[in-house]
């Protein structure tokens, strides 16, 4: 505990003005407040943080009011001077005492607005949070045809009331901390008390505890302090900037941890089901949400290993794929001077290197990037002979496909794998990708998402329950009455049985 | 399920994908041999052979609750004589490890890399089969149920590109037995039923052990189906006296499809492929088994500090034999022994023993 609030004003100022030396965004406001402006006051607060219409308007000028009014002679108050002032004066929802001046700091800090009044011994914290925000808007990152339009903002209050507009019961919790020693980013831990494993809860809010870092500046920091293997490339906690899926998450029983300045939520636990989940599989007819499903499992496949075996195929056992494909696939590379693996990193390095351009630069020159890139770079590199029209086909197919997998994260991991596969393909063929397979499964059957097995329903968890009625498929909305297993809800059946 | 518990479809799906493995390549041709057309019998034969064993290891587990095989081992013999059985039963499972690994190379080499050579083959894939053999059981369960679906694709897949073409009347003369030859078939039948034994490490930590035990038999009777699947696709496909002479049969008949349209022209690539998923689905828990009884037999925390070590052993005794046929005569023939010694005399032994000890307690 640091300095406590002193009965003299001058005192106290000086001590908040020495604590932000050379702060020049914090500004005091001296006032004299009481009948014929006996009492001396101060407004401490950060210009752009808060609600300046707010503090003006209902504290500031009714303050200065009451002066004029006879009976409020603040000399003949003592200990409930800050009281009163709260009760009969000023008109801002928020009111709290404070007499911990390091306390003062950190919600001067954080968007608040302290008021000291001479004589009292504590000091008087009017909430004025009111910064300016970006609002709103639609998801960037997960765009659906069907479904809500709203998107997580940088704001965690906004994010926070989002998600409660789509829980209205008293046992969705809230929980707020704080992360970061100098930072100190407001973190909201989310789940619905009767539904989420207590031994989940528990797991998550020990490895929120045990965080000891400087600062949080985006939710992935978060997730990467908190995730069981920081060494594997795929991820094992799911992120979202959409409210709805952070909703229907949470009547799952999983947790949700906001974050503040980053649209991001994180959900936890994520398994190989969830991150290979959209949230408009839930708004589509089950029909074609389950052939989309199958699909993305498909697209995995395609993103990780078909440059893999496009090398092994050409290399190592051109007697594997039908005769007419090997004599058009031999025709079409007999002006290729390079070996396959060259072609492939070749075209492969290039369209990651146009992949990261276009993501950093967007708009019009974006699409020119993707002009020069795609059809230029590709229709010369073919004509030049340098590599085939078929490679260019494999390597089209292996980024689309990349980009059907509803996580980008799950799709980068899979990214770096691919590379590996390349080289394993190119030492030992159809078999070194095999090994590659071995494992990359290996490595996912021993990935844990706060203890919840990564592969699961597949490996097990959940899979005698039912769990793959969502997870492979998806079963029509009737089929699905009881929550998923794999985060074990104390609240079992989310709809009547019928 | 419960949090680190073994369900009882892991347990089905563990009994599968270790039995599983390579001796399903060559079991077609190795009861053709003796028994020739009523090779079945044998097949049917020894794998209910194995049913008694299995049934008793699950005794054994209902009679001392809470406990793993070490320490009822230790328990129910003295535990010189447990120790000396440990040894036996780690020799076993190199041996095994190495035969197998040895094998599966042989086939890589054959059909898929002519030119590289069997170390490189038996080194890389020992490598990443170890990263499984050091996580934990439950891992292996997990592995088990992934490649257990692979196995029955395999198997349909097997079906349906062999139907269209089948020669139905290879099968006969059919019940033409010469029942002394029996005994011999069933012994060489034997060999692709090992690996039932796992369980013997899995079964402590299953949910629900009630069930355990029809699970355990169900995946035994599925995989006695398996068996017979592929041989009478082999027998049908080839005519018995072709099927003697193919030393891998169930991956060589591959080769005698010729389906129309010229997409599925040579399936080798997506047999050979899946297969190689089903023998890392063998090497996986009996790489980990011989890390947890020799973790157990020297008493060390962890069982994942000698799977290192056991590597270059494995490798060393895989490659002692100079070709394929003298690893089937030195290296297959030691297996079988040590097999039947440390899967059914060892098992035997200690329900034996345990069962008199606890009856003597009650009196």
């Amino acid at each position: 505990m640091g300095e406590i609030v002193s009965k003299d004003l001058n005192k106290n100022i000086e001590t908040l003005k020495t604590i932000f030396k050379d702060c020049d965004d914090i500004s005091y406001r001296f006032i004299e407040i009481g009948s014929n402006h006996k009492t001396q006051a101060s407004l401490v607060f950060h210009d752009g943080l808060i609600d300046k219409h707010l503090i003006s308007e209902y504290a500031i000028q009714i303050l200065l009011t009451t002066s004029d009014d006879e009976g409020f002679d603040l000399t003949s108050f003592k200990s409930n001077l800050l009281d009163t002032l709260a009760k009969e004066a000023i008109a801002i929802p928020g009111v709290e005492e404070e007499e911990d001046i390091d306390k003062i700091v950190d919600a001067v800090l954080s968007g608040e607005t302290a008021l000291l009044v001479d004589r009292a011994d504590k000091g008087l914290i009017l909430s004025s949070r009111g910064w300016a925000t970006r609002g709103i808007g639609e998801p960037q990152t997960e765009t659906v045809v069907r479904g809500p339009r709203d998107g997580f903002s940088e704001t965690l209050k906004i994010n926070a009331t989002l998600v409660r507009r789509r829980i209205r019961d008293p046992k969705l919790k809230v929980k707020n901390m704080q992360i970061g020693r100098r930072s100190k980013t407001d973190i909201s831990l989310m789940y619905i008390e009767d539904i989420v494993d207590e031994k989940l809860l528990g797991e998550v809010k020990k490895r929120l505890d045990d965080i000891d870092i400087d600062a949080i500046i985006d939710s992935s920091m978060l997730e990467h302090l908190i995730e069981d293997n920081y060494l594997s490339p795929f991820p094992q906690i799911e992120n979202t900037e959409r409210p709805d899926t952070v909703a229907a998450s949470l009547y799952e029983g999983r947790v949700a941890i906001l974050v503040d300045n980053t649209p991001f939520a994180l959900i936890v636990p994520a398994t190989i089901g969830t991150v290979l989940q959209s949230s408009e599989d839930y708004y589509s007819r089950w029909t074609i949400t389950t052939i989309i499903r199958l699909l993305r499992i498909i697209a995995g496949f395609l993103a990780t290993l078909s440059p893999a075996l496009y090398i092994a195929i050409t290399s190592f056992h051109p007697g594997l794929i039908p005769t007419r494909l090997t004599y058009y696939v031999a025709a079409s590379r007999i002006n290729v001077p390079f070996p396959a693996v060259v072609e492939a990193f070749l075209m492969e390095i290039t369209i990651e290197l146009l992949r990261e351009s276009g993501t950093r630069i967007s708009g019009p020159i974006g699409t020119t990037i993707g002009i020069v890139g795609g059809l230029i770079i590709g229709q010369a590199a073919v004509e030049a002979g340098i590599v085939s029209p078929l490679m260019i086909i494999i390597v089209a197919i292996t980024t689309i496909a990349a980009f059907a997998l509803p996580s980008y994260e799950l799709a980068s991991g899979l990214r770096v794998c691919r590379f590996i596969f390349m080289i394993l393909a190119a030492i030992l063929g159809l078999y070194g990708v095999m090994l590659g397979i071995i494992i990359m499964s290996t490595h996912m059957i021993r990935l844990n998402s706060f203890g919840i097995p990564f592969l699961s329903p597949y490996t097990g968890l959940g899979l005698e329950e039912g769990d793959l009625k969502d997870t492979l498929v998806k079963a029509p909305l009737q089929k699905l009455q009881l929550r998923p297993t794999f985060t074990f809800p104390k609240n079992k059946r989310r709809m009547k049985k019928r | 399920m419960k949090r680190n518990k073994i369900s009882n479809i892991q347990i089905k799906a563990l009994i599968i994908t270790s039995i599983v493995g390579v001796g399903v390549l060559s079991l077609p041709s190795d009861v053709a041999l003796i028994l020739d057309n009523d090779g079945w019998i044998a097949i049917v034969l020894s794998g209910l052979i194995t049913i008694p064993f299995i049934v008793m290891i699950d005794r054994i587990f209902k009679m001392y609750p809470n406990k793993n095989f070490f320490q009822i081992g230790r328990e129910v013999l003295s535990p010189i004589l447990f120790d000396l059985f440990l040894i036996i039963i780690s020799v076993y499972v190199i041996l095994l490890l190495a035969y197998t690994t040895r094998t599966f190379a042989e086939v890589i080499k054959a059909y898929l890399l002519e030119t590289t050579p069997t170390e490189i083959i038996i080194i890389t894939m020992l490598f990443a089969v170890s990263y499984i053999a050091r996580g934990k059981l439950e891992d292996i369960a997990r592995m088990a149920l992934i490649i257990y679906p692979i196995i029955i694709g395999f198997i349909i897949f097997l079906l349906v590109i062999n139907l269209p073409n089948m020669d139905y009347t290879h099968i006969y003369p059919i019940f033409d037995i010469k029942f002394k030859a029996m005994p011999k078939a069933t012994i060489a039948a034997l060999f692709s039923y090992i690996g039932y034994e796992f369980i013997i490490l899995a079964l402590p930590y299953v949910e629900d052990n009630k069930q355990t035990l029809s699970y355990s038999l169900r995946g035994m009777f599925f995989i006695i189906g398996i068996y017979l699947i592929i041989f009478f696709i082999t027998l049908s496909q080839y005519g018995i006296d072709q099927l003697k002479r193919e030393i891998w049969p169930s991956i060589a008949v591959i080769k005698e499809v010729d389906l129309p349209g010229y997409f599925l022209e040579n399936l080798d690539g997506i047999i050979m492929a899946a297969w190689v998923m089903v023998v890392f689905g063998t090497l996986g828990p009996f790489l980990y088994s011989s890390g947890l009884i020799l973790s157990n037999l020297l008493k060390t925390k962890t069982h994942s500090f000698f799977i290192p070590y056991l590597l270059p052993i494995i490798y060393i005794i895989g490659l002692l034999p100079e070709n394929m046929v003298q690893a089937d005569e030195i290296l297959g023939n030691m297996v079988n022994y040590f097999a039947i010694v440390s899967i059914m005399a060892i098992p035997a032994i200690i329900f034996i023993v345990g069962y008199i000890k606890k009856r003597r307690q009650k009196v």
